[in-house]
């Protein structure tokens, strides 16, 4: 009897309090995927209750359910994908979710164990490439940025070395195994590799990397909505959470060059 | 078009690298494995040379060279292929693991091949007096010779196969075609045509085997 008597005051006192601390409290749910995703909003959450914005975050693991979700108005935003991946799922699946801001990018960067700087590249030189459809075209994409080969085009996200229309170094490419990439350095002249393996093969992607995916990669992680919610205040309040220095900070210090913010 | 993703000229590459990587890799394979599959039979027991301790060790390097998958073989020997063969990439960096892979095995076909001889041939050779390197020079390896050819084939069919795999170290060829644009990319045309030349190619060869064989046979 006591518990019932006291539980409803209980809930008003605690709801007093909120009310107090945050005039108007919104709930806002986040699908992501556990790293880093998951913990930047983790880092994020005390600074936007504070705003009056309760994070709810759900950690999923697949790429399919957090749009599908977002598309079925059971989730309003997810945290776990790029835009190339984006454009493709909304092709697919016939849905309209847009991008609100982007975060931070896994960066993907050129090695060499035989020049010190882009320039000093010879004609003819031997550039290994993974040679799986997407990261392939994502370091021929890194390449035509650096201006050394041209595309035929431009935006493709599955060109393969193919589709090189120019390359005035007479460039040469070798498409092997992502994962091996680290191991042959010596024998080429370039290597284009994803962070992940960089790290695992001992590189630092910032102090070792020729030239790496900025902040303008077309691969950068992005918040993702609905176009009905893309105005949402709470929305925006999270996008603006995600890209303060305190993120950046956050990111520089824990992932130590292996994601960088791209904002 | 049914074959709009093929590209011809890339095909022919393909083809050649292949070619090379199956040619010298087989080359370097009997170059080794002979060698190696008389020593393995002369040492056993009850041979010429019967020799336990070398035939142990050498027959312990032949297992575990055998046992180790060709993917993993082809990334760990990636440096001692450096120091061997210049590089590790390519066709060039192809052809040392394949052959650290197919010279045990067709050093053990060798082997078998000169324990299926009949005894009284080198018996004989004893008799008259010859050393064992002149009874193996004259008398083994001759009567071997049609199992030894038929040993050949088998194990530049295992080349063909096994050079499938080079892709991993940007070693090209049918194989690594096949599986980057047939597989990957979902361009089943390029798939086909690949593997159609390597059934072709490995038609090839054992007919031309089974000829050599029987004209080996006749005499």
């Amino acid at each position: 009897m006591f518990l019932k008597k006291i539980a409803p005051a209980l809930a008003l006192s605690v709801a007093a309090v909120f009310a107090a601390t945050a005039a108007h409290a919104e709930k806002l749910s986040v699908a992501a995927t556990p790293v880093p995703h998951a913990e930047l909003l983790e880092f994020v959450k005390p600074t936007l209750a504070k705003q009056g914005v309760e994070l709810d975050i759900k950690v999923f693991t697949d790429y399919v359910q957090p749009n599908q979700q977002v598309a079925d108005g059971q989730i309003d935003v997810n945290f776990f994908q790029h835009l190339p991946y984006l454009d493709s799922f909304n092709k697919e699946h016939k849905t309209k979710l847009v991008a609100v801001g982007q975060v931070h990018v896994e960066p993907f960067g050129a090695y060499s164990s035989k020049i010190k700087d882009i320039k000093d590249l010879k004609d003819g030189a031997q550039v290994a490439l993974p040679n799986d459809p997407s990261n392939g075209a994502r370091a021929l994409l890194l390449l035509q940025k650096q201006g050394l080969i041209k595309l035929k085009d431009p935006g493709n996200i599955l060109a393969t070395s193919r589709d090189i229309v120019e390359n005035p170094k007479k460039l040469k490419f070798r498409e092997l195994e992502a994962a091996t990439l680290p191991r042959v350095l010596p024998d080429v002249d370039v290597a284009l590799i994803n962070t992940n393996y960089a790290l695992e093969a001992g590189l630092n992607p910032v102090k070792d990397a020729l030239f790496i995916e900025g902040s303008d990669s077309p691969y950068a992680n992005i918040v993702v909505t609905t176009e009905a919610k893309r105005k949402d205040p709470g929305i925006k309040k999270l996008v603006q959470a995600l890209n303060s220095a305190e993120v950046k900070q956050f990111i520089n210090d824990k992932y130590k060059g292996a994601i960088v913010p791209a904002f | 078009m049914i074959f709009g993703n093929i590209d011809w000229p890339l095909i022919g590459e393909a083809t050649i690298d292949t070619l090379l990587m199956t040619g010298f890799s087989l080359f370097f394979t009997v170059l080794i494995g002979l060698p190696l599959g008389v020593i393995l039979f002369l040492t056993s027991r009850h041979q010429m040379l019967d020799n336990a301790p070398v035939y142990q060790v050498l027959s312990f390097i032949v297992n575990v060279l055998r046992s180790v998958p060709f993917l993993i073989l082809l990334i760990v020997m990636i440096p001692m292929t450096r120091v061997l063969a210049g590089t590790s990439l390519g066709v060039q960096g192809a052809i040392p693991p394949l052959v650290a892979s197919a010279a045990p095995f067709f050093a053990r076909l060798v082997e078998n091949v000169l324990r299926e001889l009949d005894p009284g041939v080198s018996e004989a050779c004893r008799a008259m007096g010859a050393n064992s390197r002149q009874t193996v020079l004259m008398a083994l390896i001759p009567e071997a010779t049609t199992g030894i050819v038929a040993a050949v084939i088998v194990t530049a069919i295992a080349l063909v196969g096994y050079s499938a795999m080079s892709g991993v170290i940007g070693g090209g060829g049918l194989g690594d075609l096949a599986l980057r644009f047939g597989y990957q990319r979902y361009q089943t045309d390029v798939m086909i045509v690949t593997v159609v030349i390597l059934v072709v190619m490995v038609q090839l060869l054992q007919v031309f085997g089974d000829r050599l064989v029987a004209r080996l046979n006749r005499k």
